[in-house]
């Protein structure tokens, strides 16, 4: 499994010089925890919703402030065609929930810890559930008869 | 996926009783009508680079020429 296919949900970006305030909206609209920020085609950093909390508001930064000045950086990526359990490495080493999927230094979507986690219990509810029901309705065999 | 100024995308809902998203397309990055999209989102004014996963399509609409 290449980590394309754990792919689940859109990437959104901003430019480094859009606004604090429209990393915020965007998210809004989005429905988005986190944008990458790019310099023109090239992702640079990540901008999440508690970037914008504990550097942009708490700070009292101005409403102008650049995305790019509570950017965490450099940005931690993935290649698509690595292998999926990349994806996990990647997320052991380091502290983050979201890791954005590059093909050619390009991006192309975003995995998240969420996701995978909903996605993983998905495929043990489905190994789980012939075992619980061997379980619960166990089929014996018939005797075998004897003969004499 | 592919899509030209004007189109829709539409992103579905991640969440149980979340309502689908969607954003209009200002320019086409790709070649040939491919991703990254400048799109921009409702009424907000707001315009952001959309890379499109699984959870969103685009709604084609037909471009009349003058």
């Amino acid at each position: 499994m290449r980590v394309s296919d754990l792919i689940r949900r859109s990437a959104v970006a901003v430019r480094a010089e859009q606004t604090v305030v429209d990393a915020a909206s965007i998210m809004d609209r989005a429905g988005v925890g986190a944008l990458v920020v790019v310099e023109g085609d090239r992702p640079v950093g990540i901008v999440t919703d508690r970037d914008l909390m504990r550097r942009a508001l708490a700070r009292a930064l101005p409403p102008d402030a650049r995305v790019d000045g509570v950017m965490s950086a450099p940005l931690i990526t993935v290649d698509a065609a690595d292998d999926a359990h990349d994806v996990f490495a990647v997320l052991r080493r380091h502290p983050i929930r979201r890791l954005p999927v590059t093909s050619a230094g390009r991006l192309v979507g975003m995995v998240t810890v969420d996701d995978l986690l909903v996605h993983m219990a998905a495929d043990l509810s489905d190994l789980v559930r012939p075992v619980t029901a061997e379980l619960l309705f166990a089929q014996h065999d018939a005797a075998v008869p004897v003969t004499t | 996926m592919r899509a030209t100024v004007g189109d829709r995308i539409v992103i579905e809902g991640h969440h149980v009783g979340e309502a689908f998203r969607d954003c209009e397309i200002l320019e086409v990055r790709g070649p040939g009508g491919e991703p990254p999209y400048v799109v921009r989102w409702g009424d907000s004014g707001h315009e952001a680079l959309f890379y499109p996963g699984p959870d969103a399509h685009i709604q084609h609409f037909e471009h009349q020429v003058d």
